[in-house]
């Protein structure tokens, strides 16, 4: 299968501190993909630097369905098929969840009716129809990710970017979740997800890459990353495991 | 928008025929006067709320804009003999042109201090103007040929002609505001004044809608300085590029309802009228007493209610005809 | 030539400390609570009425009332943050502007009405005395004004360094969560930070009036100093906002006498706009947009 996105030899310093070192993926078109390690290890800076909101150190490398990211602005990213998701939910908190969904769905297409159709159906997709007409900012914060999925679905992307949509989530509503990204890839969608939920992680994943101090130290199919011995140590090393899995994790 | 729906036709309609025929109700040309005022007031303020009512981007240097616009026509009329209806119109493509260079610097800073680069750049236009007399008439200005009742040059006996083309150019801005609040680039600048990340994120190119929701708010500024200067036959660089135009242009819209169609206009109202009142209460002896009142309704308006008057007088609608849940923010529905 | 130059920037100093000290308050209130006054040079205006006052109906000398200016804007400082700053934290850039710019427009206008529009200034013992060096003319109550400035900045930066409440500032200041987590008492800390930045503002307006008219609008002049000072001197950063603030006076002094009597200003402001265009960060160090 072709690859969706490939990323070779991404580095990011800020000041002393390494956040990403040499760090090399890829991601073939339609699978689904877990980012995970502790906390501080870097996968929120890399979706940081594959976006377009922080710029590559020299040398890295970000080629996404054939063409070169690195470089290009976040919105140029997004219009590409990039879509993604913050890991601490950025609403529009003074437009509702019409209208949020909406500026996403303008992206590929701008008259009105057509994009609040298709604002709708992103709605739909992720259940949140009955709150369409809520002001963002009076949302759950569970409501606010789904508000944010959906903007993202919105912008029709090819590749999606899911920063800990489930985190503090509940069994059933991890279930749901874990239903919704089936279906987006049922769609032929190819997804990376940051997720610290593991139950969540076996269920959708294809494939899991584990970052550790900015640096990829595992990669593989779930079942075996999750018992290399390097992988157990830095969870276990980090205090990792005495950590409620579903508990929010600033990263 | 929730509040700020426009009101049925038939609403606006009747508005319309009383702004037009009131002035030929108006016992003297003072009233005529206010009424000029609030229609040019109401203009700039509707056209800096595009920047700063729906993108949020708090300019604080719009009598640059005004000023070019003022000058660009004047030059033209006085150096060339150019009919200031077509100067009015190079006046706002040059403000507009003016206003990528000052926006390429300006929107680097964010907040409170792209408030302050834009007044440093209309203070830098003002003192060009006054130093480099080469560039027009410095310090002492000029007037403009008093023409007596010459339409083609702008130029009317009759007060209420002025008082009609403010009200086009009013009219003219809030069909702008209109159309654009309703379409893509409405979403656009409101979700890139909540976030201007979260708005890339979803494909937004937040420096080019900066961009252009910035020269068109500074084109119609320039169209408004054009008028002015007509209306009052002179020209310098204090009056042109003063500061109370950038204050007055941000004050009536956040007075009468930030990023709202009708706020700047029901803003205006109250100002211009209140100010009115007590020149007529207080003589010419009035100077620090209208800002001072100014001020106090801009406070009280901050603390007490964000919205505005258009606040105000949607929660009078809902407690009068039940309906919409409170809300003390503008809220933007698809 | 070279003497020219070389009293050019002896001005520019001089009344760059008074920058300075505007400045300074300026970045401590943003770098704290994270505000930006627009009424600081208000706050210069009073302090200067408060000298004015007690100069010539009391008899004090302006630099002496520093004793009484001081105290009495660190209150009104406190006042400031607890009645108003506080009650916009949070809340956005609309409010936060605008809430300091009516104060400051309600000041300028209150003064008005109160003062009239006339420019004050007082005569002291040393208003006309000067001390030659070489052939460097400094008026000693610039040079007063000067040293007090840099004695007030050396005291704030040792409270900032050594004191538990100066750590705690500086620690909002840097990463308010952090601050918060440590036990900060933020209403205290943002009203001491606010009146030590008034109070700074009133000591700048004490020592100007030494030397300089006091009227309404005098603020203007002096906080759009202070907002270029800020910028360049990279937001909250209370070294960098004396440093710029110095070279603010320079700049201003050097456009003085190199380009014209009336183009002080327009150096500052063309300065600040290239500024911004080659390093939209302020010149010492980083500050994330």
């Amino acid at each position: 299968m072709a690859d969706a996105l490939v990323v070779r030899d991404l580095s990011k310093r800020f000041g002393g501190l390494l956040a990403v070192q040499s760090f090399s993926f890829s991601v073939a078109e339609n699978e689904t993909m877990a980012l995970i390690g502790p906390n501080g290890a870097g996968k929120t800076t890399s979706f940081h630097l594959i976006t377009g909101y922080h710029r590559p150190d020299p040398g890295s490398s970000v080629v996404a369905f054939g063409r070169e990211l690195v470089g290009l602005k976040p919105h140029d990213i997004c219009a590409f098929g990039l879509a993604r998701t913050f890991q601490v939910a950025r609403p529009f908190g003074h437009m509702t969840v019409l209208a949020n969904v909406m500026t996403g769905a303008f992206l590929r297409g701008r008259k009105l009716e057509a994009a609040r159709e298709r604002a709708r159906e992103a709605i739909a997709f992720v259940g949140l129809e009955a709150r369409a007409h809520t002001p963002a900012r009076d949302l759950t914060t569970i409501d606010q990710r789904r508000l944010e999925m959906a903007r993202a679905l919105a912008t029709e992307p090819r590749l999606l970017m899911f920063d800990e949509v489930m985190a503090g989530l509940n069994p059933s509503e991890i279930d749901q979740a874990v239903a919704l990204i089936g279906k987006l890839s049922g769609r032929g969608l190819t997804i990376i997800i940051i997720e610290h939920v593991m139950r969540a992680i076996m269920a959708v994943a294809s494939r899991i890459v584990v970052l550790d101090h900015g640096q990829k130290i595992a990669e593989g199919e779930p079942k075996e990353v999750m018992s290399d011995p390097d992988v157990i140590r830095a969870y276990l090393g980090s205090g990792y495991a005495a950590k409620p899995a579903a508990g929010e994790a600033p990263c | 928008m929730a509040g700020t729906r426009i009101p049925p036709g038939v609403f606006v309609a009747a508005l319309a025929v009383v702004a037009v025929a009131a002035p030929l109700a108006m016992p003297t040309p003072f009233y005529v006067d206010i009424m000029i005022r609030v229609a040019l007031f109401s203009f700039i303020g509707v056209a800096w709320n595009l920047l700063g009512g729906y993108a949020k981007q708090l300019s604080l240097g719009h009598a640059a804009f005004f000023g070019l616009g003022a000058y660009t026509s004047t030059i033209l009329e006085v150096n060339y003999g150019v009919s200031p209806w077509i100067g009015m119109l190079a006046g706002g493509v040059v403000a507009a042109a003016a206003s990528l260079p000052i926006g390429a610097m300006c929107f680097r800073l964010r907040g409170p201090y792209f408030a302050i680069s834009t007044i440093a750049t209309a203070q830098v236009l003002m003192l060009l103007f006054l130093k480099f007399r080469g560039l027009a008439w410095g310090a002492e200005g000029t007037t403009i040929p008093n023409l007596g009742d010459a339409p083609l040059m702008m130029q009317f006996a009759a007060k209420a002609a002025y008082y009609y083309v403010a009200l086009a150019l009013l009219a003219v801005a809030l069909v702008v505001t209109w159309l654009i609040e309703r379409s893509w680039m409405g979403y656009y600048l409101v979700a890139l004044g909540e976030d201007e990340d979260a708005a890339e994120a979803v494909g937004v190119n937040v420096p080019r809608i900066k961009r252009h929701v910035f020269a068109i708010s500074a084109f119609l500024t320039g169209l408004a300085g054009t008028f002015y200067i007509q209306y009052i036959y002179f020209i310098d660089p204090n009056t042109a590029f003063s500061f109370n135009i950038s204050v007055e242009a941000a004050l009536v819209s956040i007075v009468g309802g930030i990023g709202t169609l009708w706020g700047p206009v029901l803003g205006t109202a109250l100002l211009e009228v209140t100010s009115a009142l007590l020149q007529s209460w207080l003589g010419a002896g009035l100077g620090g007493v209208q800002l001072t009142i100014y001020a106090l309704i801009l406070m009280a308006v901050i603390l007490l209610r964000p919205t505005g008057l258009i606040g105000l007088l949607t929660d009078a609608r809902d407690r009068l005809f039940g309906g919409g849940k409170r809300t003390k923010e503008v809220v933007f529905d698809g | 030539m070279l003497i020219t130059l070389a009293q050019a920037v002896v001005n520019g100093l001089l009344i760059g400390g008074i920058y300075a000290l505007v400045s300074i308050g300026v970045t401590l209130i943003f770098g704290v609570v994270k505000v930006v006054n627009f009424a600081q040079g208000e706050f210069v205006m009073l302090g200067m009425y408060v000298s004015f006052f007690l100069a010539t109906r009391l008899g004090m000398d302006p630099i002496v009332s520093l004793v009484v200016s001081v105290p009495v804007l660190f209150v009104l400082g406190m006042l400031l943050q607890h009645y108003l700053i506080r009650r916009v934290l949070g809340l956005g850039d609309m409010p936060q502007i605008f809430l300091t710019f009516a104060l400051s427009l309600l000041m300028m206008n209150v003064a008005l009405m109160a003062f009239s529009a006339n420019y004050r200034t007082i005569q002291t013992a040393y208003s006309n005395l000067a001390l030659h060096f070489g052939g460097l003319y400094v008026p000693v109550p610039k040079l007063i004004a000067f040293a007090v400035a840099m004695g007030l900045s050396a005291l704030l930066w040792v409270f900032l360094k050594t004191t538990d409440l100066g750590k705690a500032m500086r620690a909002a200041a840097q990463n308010y969560d952090v601050a918060m987590l440590m036990g900060i008492n933020p209403d205290r800390v943002f009203a001491v930070a606010v009146g030590i930045a008034i109070a700074l503002a009133g000591a700048a307006g004490s020592l100007l009036m030494a030397f300089y008219p006091a009227y309404p609008m005098v603020g203007q002049v002096f906080v759009l100093m202070a907002f270029v000072a800020v910028v360049l001197g990279t937001l909250g950063n209370v070294t960098g906002a004396l440093i710029a603030g110095l070279m603010m006076g320079v700049a201003e002094s050097l456009g003085i006498q190199f380009v014209g009597a009336d183009s002080g200003m327009i150096v500052v402001f063309v300065m600040f706009l290239v500024t911004l265009m080659i390093r939209p960060n302020g010149l010492f160090g980083g500050w994330a947009r």
